[in-house]
């Protein structure tokens, strides 16, 4: 069903215009950071609340919501698709965001009073939101490079010493994988004449392979893998963990990388639907690749952030494996996945933070913050809870996350994959366990003593209720990610929702 | 003429990436835009040479496909956009590491 009134279509824009705006706005405020700082966080609840309502409007109307804009109607405009996928992950994004600027409006970095910090902020919700919601593949491109732009600059400005050369690595390295994408963006409309993403999977399903296809699928598949710190191409993510402002980070490392995972649904289930059992099998090995070698790496770094940064790598690698998997329960689970691993990582980086605020030196170093716990009682509970989250233990979602999976894989018969994740998914209790000792419970011998008045804790409190509530009460989000895969299990129905008709 | 732009793509491409690989910043990032034009050509030899009549006269003949030319335009806005943000970030690198090259910029360990 093809939602076609003006208003309703409305309804797909307003989570890119809500925070565009109000970035523009908080520029009026140069140098009232405190003014910033609630209005960014207005302006982020407000588009929180359409992209909830987006949510309902799609899951209720049973299609998707359209945004011509211009009034360009599909292959000719650019569109703005609210498709059950777009929206789960638009409406996780701009959660975990909103409690970022949440975080950054407690935390005492210097950072935060830089008159750019939440004006840059709202730019890459902005970004982040555009790329999921959009129908085209080279506006895919440009709110690509908004959100590494935003994202850079805003750790290029961090307190660490180190932050300008993480952020001169990183936008070096996703430089990369733009260009990959425009060479992609080429390949593929020199071979089918088109960019608009309903229109390309029509005419390649139906034409006989173009010249430039595979070395597009190639080129896309890498600029993926760079977005989403996937094992050959992570280079860039445990150092720039290390030295970026707490808010960035526990926003990189939990949303921005779901760009690639979202690109990779995309790419299979619509676009490269005949090549799919190729591009999957490669997907899962280096999902494999990615839990077994993220989780060795992060027991052996020394330093909090850094050992979040390569767990990324393994719970990005678990989604992977769902993804490589195929089948329709497999492919929920792994949404249920990266829903619930926003969550929790983004949680569990904002703790990092606080320790490394309430710490002597503001360091996330284990040999700065051991010890540092014994005063903070409640960042102990809510990092207890988060590695509970992370590790896959009832009550919380992540346990929801990894029996889902565990359980698509007994039933499409991976047996051999199944068994190298399930001893693979100890190691990530072997981390945070550790951390959490060294932080908890090991006594120095100076005494613990935690530096008065960091970090507020409000935002990871709420991120961590969150866990729990989706992992008591999971039905919403797994009935959700189920329409979800069977919207994507026929790309026939998106390319409907577009105007167009499939086989054209 | 598609030969020739062949040819410039990769030739630009090859000393692209080779110079992205130097030890002085500066070279790197003259390689990184030399990288950027070659993308830039290869959109344009998309489509653009497709014929000589431009898009928007009713004269007859092949038409040259407007649509990479504005594909190349926005690319070239936003590597220009970054460009000018990775020479600032270079100039404060340089101030406080006070080196220009690579291999001593390397402060981010484990």
């Amino acid at each position: 069903m093809i939602n076609l009134s003006i208003p309703g279509s409305h309804l797909a824009l307003l989570p890119v215009i809500i925070p565009l705006t109000g970035a523009m706005v908080a520029l009026l405020f140069y140098g009232r950071t405190k003014v910033q700082g609630f209005w960014a966080l207005g302006t982020m609840l407000t588009s929180l609340a359409a992209s909830l309502v987006l949510l309902w409007t799609v899951q209720n109307g049973d299609g998707a919501v359209v945004f011509r804009s211009g009034g360009w109607t599909a292959p000719f405009g650019i569109v703005l698709v609210g498709d059950p996928l777009s929206t789960l992950f638009v409406v996780m994004s701009q959660l975990v965001i909103a409690m970022g600027i949440l975080y950054a409006n407690g935390s005492k970095d210097s950072v935060v009073s830089y008159p750019f910090f939440y004006p840059l902020f709202l730019t890459l919700a902005v970004g982040l939101t555009g790329a999921f919601l959009t129908g085209d593949l080279f506006n895919l491109f440009v709110f690509t490079e908004l959100l590494v732009i935003s994202g850079a600059a805003l750790t290029a400005s961090s307190d660490d010493r180190y932050g300008t050369e993480a952020a001169y690595k990183y936008f070096y390295i996703s430089l990369m994988a733009a260009t990959f994408l425009l060479l992609a963006v080429g390949s593929l409309y020199v071979s089918y004449g088109t960019l608009n993403l309903a229109d390309l999977a029509n005419r390649i399903a139906s034409q006989s392979p173009g010249l430039l296809l595979l070395p597009g699928i190639a080129f896309m598949l890498a600029s993926f893998m760079l977005k989403s710190a996937i094992v050959p191409f992570h280079f860039w993510q445990p150092d720039f963990h290390a030295a970026a402002p707490t808010a960035v980070s526990a926003m990189l490392s939990s949303v921005v990388v779901k760009l690639g995972v979202y690109g990779f649904l995309r790419m299979t289930s619509l676009l490269f639907v005949a090549q799919a059992p190729q591009i999957r099998t490669i997907l899962l090995i280096l999902g494999i690749v990615g839990i077994v070698f993220g989780g060795l790496s992060a027991i052996g770094t020394q330093n909090v952030k850094r050992m979040l940064a390569y767990s990324t790598l393994a719970q990005i690698g678990f989604i992977l494996v769902g993804i490589g998997w195929g089948t329709p329960l497999a492919i929920a689970a792994a949404l249920v996945f990266t829903f619930n691993h926003s969550l929790v990582k983004s949680a569990m980086l904002m703790l990092a933070g606080y320790v490394a605020s309430r710490a002597p030196v503001k360091s996330a170093a284990f040999d700065v913050v051991t010890g540092v716990g014994k005063t903070l009682p409640l960042g102990g509970v809510l990092f207890f809870l988060g590695s509970l989250g992370l590790a896959g233990i009832p009550p919380t979602n992540g346990f929801i996350s990894k029996a889902l999976l565990f359980n698509s894989g007994i039933q499409s018969e991976h047996y051999l994959s199944l068994a190298l994740i399930g001893l693979a998914s100890i190691l990530t209790l072997i981390y945070t366990m550790r951390a959490f000792q060294r932080i908890w419970w090991v006594v120095p011998e100076g005494g613990g003593k935690a530096k008065p008045g960091g970090d507020l804790l409000i935002a990871p409190g709420i991120l961590i209720a969150l866990v729990l509530i989706f992992g008591i009460w999971a039905d919403p989000l797994v009935s959700f990610a189920t329409e979800v895969s069977a919207w994507l299990a026929d790309p026939s129905l998106y390319i409907q929702a577009m105007g167009l008709l499939p086989g054209g | 003429m598609e030969f020739i732009t062949a040819l410039t793509i990769g030739t630009l491409f090859g000393i692209g990436l080779f110079q992205i690989l130097s030890r002085s910043i500066i070279r790197s990032l003259i390689g990184l835009i030399i990288l950027a034009n070659a993308v830039n050509l290869f959109l344009l030899s998309t489509g653009a040479y497709n014929g000589l009549v431009p898009a928007y006269t009713t004269a007859g003949g092949a038409r040259s496909d407007a649509l990479p030319q504005s594909l190349i335009l926005t690319a070239i806005v936003i590597s220009m956009g970054g460009t000018a943000f990775v020479l600032s970030m270079l100039y404060i690198i340089s101030a406080r590491y006070g080196t220009s090259d690579t291999e001593e910029i390397n402060g981010l360990k484990n």
